[in-house]
């Protein structure tokens, strides 16, 4: 048993360096000393370097409960290396000129960084989660610095509106799909997903169950602003600083799609009927839902809020086809990415990740009036005074949209072609339909930046981190829509179900028993 | 199929035990004070009741925040308290320290839990919160 302890203490390396990275910044924090106090962005850069090598370095996990074991060491390296460009994205102006642009953005201190690091400590552990008690603290872990980083990032009354509103719902998220595991647990009789997963199968038509998997993936439908939990993504991705935003659109999101594949998991894929049929019925009203409220909207940023939870919609089509070689007829598929679903799933978590964390970077190097840039009117014409920014804006929103050469395209093509091999046409003609509608937004954006004349007086503030970081997402969006394969090659070796020795062992004591009936 | 939690289920049956206790006291001390409690009225009577000192002014007035951050801090070590009670009680039937990996391991992990304390105290201690001037 202990061995088994020390085993899995081993994969928690990095996250243990995360944990100790955010007691640092916490503790600098307090220095009397502003130089100091400045240091504490640069022990968070190195924290999530060295988190990210062990990482990328560690032995993946031996054991998952069930079976996706890959996506840990995936998600790991992939977190800590889009932190470190979120990290970027939250440092503020070292010029004094820019410092008083930024009027309603606080000096950010050593609690910032350190609730930024413990949220992104969340998801490492999220995606390593073999047990229901787990499962929870990690998305907990995940969510609660979020509530705090919303309220901290802007000094403004939007933000604490904001931030009081993300705090209730989640919260009531979380009830909701902790409801759901304490049915779970009465069903199985234990919190181990591997246990769980083997009740599942032994009794598929359980009520009780199916009743706990629902309420669970309602629940987790928070995370990832999915239809009927929709709701807050608009006013709280408003009323956050930008910066923030960009945070929430891939720090959450990513955990709550870790959660679903888990919990889906636990029945297994193909899903059952009633399952599927959840899962599809929430995919098409997210991805509609969507893209035909950000068509109606004036503000950038609700419209990429919509578009966070249009592309959420589009993931769920991943999650719902699952890892390769589940269903019956698609032993082919396992050498290609392309009918992996969970691949799918974890590739677009990052395309999305660089496309919108792009978009959101430069609204952040931008000021109106002493607030942040947030309508068309304040990007019209950035093309004729910072042809830069006004580029990765133009990226951004064409990447978002699926056009190639983005990244966003490359994502698409996984998604929608896996779901054309699992069988599911209509599903793919709905997702294909809605990125059509999503034009009618993606495309306003980025014309306003390039054919508009400058309709308001934009300053740009000269926060090289920021800037660096808008330029990177962007670079980084173009590069892996040309040569992504080796990232699609990890995430389709990281999507994979890897047989169990718990499974092997149930199968071998039947073998004996019919071997003994005979 | 018989599952684990159905075939523990009478083990529930003293927590269940508890709930009707505990409902049947407050039920019962509401009603006793009713049917035998003298009722008296008067001007000291409806008084708000403030441990019997003489209220003084509204109760909605604004606090000191420090009043909430003391409250927070208590709410950590009384929390932390909470947990190592049910630990230091079953330590020692785990053996000692020393050659016995399962009770190093539960060391360790309570060190890392009172560890997780320490580092919210030294924060606190930093931020000022105990403080007074």
């Amino acid at each position: 048993m202990s061995n088994l302890m020390v085993d899995k203490v081993a994969t928690l390396w990095p996250e243990m360096v995360m944990l100790a990275g955010a007691v640092a910044c916490l503790m600098t924090g307090l220095s009397s000393q502003a130089s100091r106090r400045r240091t504490v962005v640069w022990i968070a850069a190195a924290t999530l370097v060295i988190a990210g090598i062990i990482a990328a370095a560690g032995t993946a996990q031996a054991t998952s409960g069930v079976g996706l074991a890959g996506m840990a060491k995936f998600i790991k390296v992939a977190v800590a290396a889009v932190g470190l460009l979120l990290l970027m994205l939250n440092t503020s102006s070292t010029s004094q000129e820019g410092v008083a642009l930024m009027r309603d953005t606080p000096e950010l201190g050593g609690e910032f960084f350190a609730f930024f690091l413990c949220s992104l400590t969340g998801v490492m552990l999220t995606a390593g989660a073999d047990d229901l008690v787990w499962l929870f603290l990690a998305l907990e872990l995940t969510s609660l610095p979020t509530y705090v980083m919303v309220a901290m990032g802007r000094q403004k009354l939007e933000a604490r509106e904001s931030a009081v509103k993300y705090f209730f719902l989640g919260a009531m998220s979380a009830a909701l799909f902790l409801y759901g595991f304490a049915l779970l647990y009465g069903a199985a009789g234990s919190t181990q997903l591997a246990d769980i997963h083997q009740y599942a199968l032994d009794n598929p038509h359980d009520g009780l169950l199916m009743f706990g998997l629902v309420l669970a993936v309602v629940g987790i439908c928070f995370k990832i602003a999915a239809v009927p939990m929709h709701f807050y993504a608009a006013d709280v991705y408003q009323g956050a600083a930008s910066p923030v935003t960009a945070f929430l659109a891939f720090v959450p999101k990513s955990a709550g799609f870790l959660a679903l594949l888990l919990m889906l998991g636990i029945v297994g894929w193909p899903l059952p009927q009633p399952i599927a049929w959840l899962i599809a019925a929430i995919a098409v009203a997210t991805m509609t839902v969507g893209n035909v409220l950000g068509l109606v909207q004036s503000n950038v940023k609700r419209v990429l809020a919509y578009s966070s939870i249009a592309h959420s919609g589009y993931m769920l089509l991943g999650v719902l086809i699952g890892p390769p070689g589940s269903a019956p007829g698609s032993g082919n598929s396992a050498t290609s990415a392309i009918g992996n679903g969970v691949a799918a799933v974890l590739f677009y978590l990052l395309a999305y990740g660089f496309s919108t964390i792009a978009a959101f970077a430069v609204l952040a190097c931008l000021r109106v009036e002493n607030d942040e840039a947030q309508t068309y009117n304040d990007l019209a014409g950035l093309m004729q005074r910072r042809p830069a920014l006004a580029a990765v804006m133009v990226v951004a929103a064409l990447s978002l949209l699926g056009l190639p050469p983005m990244v966003g395209f490359l994502g698409k093509i996984y998604l929608f072609g896996s779901a054309l091999t699992q069988g599911y046409v209509v599903l793919v003609v709905i997702a294909v339909l809605n990125s059509a509608i999503s034009a009618g937004y993606y495309l306003p954006i980025a014309a306003s930046c390039i054919f508009s004349k400058p309709m308001r007086d934009v300053q740009t503030i000269e926060a090289p981190g920021r800037q660096a970081g808008a330029v990177l997402a962007a670079i980084l969006a173009v590069v892996l829509g040309f040569g992504g394969g080796k990232l699609v090659s990890s995430a389709n070796d990281a999507g994979r179900v890897v047989k169990q020795k718990h499974a092997d062992k149930v199968s071998q004591v039947d073998q004996e028993k019919q071997f003994t009936s005979q | 199929m018989l599952t684990l939690a159905d075939s523990q289920f009478s083990a529930y049956a003293a927590v269940g035990l508890l709930v009707l206790m505990a409902a049947g006291f407050g039920i019962f001390n509401l009603i006793a004070s009713t049917l035998i409690g003298p009722r008296r009225r008067g001007k000291v009577k409806e008084m708000v009741y403030e441990s019997g000192m003489n209220p003084v002014g509204d109760a909605r007035r604004r606090f000191n925040v420090r009043f909430y951050v003391v409250a927070m801090t208590f709410l950590l070590f009384d929390v932390e308290i909470v947990f190592l009670y049910p630990w230091a009680v079953n330590f020692a039937s785990l053996g000692p320290p020393e050659g016995d990996q399962l009770s190093l391991m539960f060391l360790l992990r309570m060190g890392f839990f009172v560890l997780t304390s320490v580092v919210a105290f030294v924060y606190a201690w930093g931020k000022g919160v105990f403080r007074y001037d």
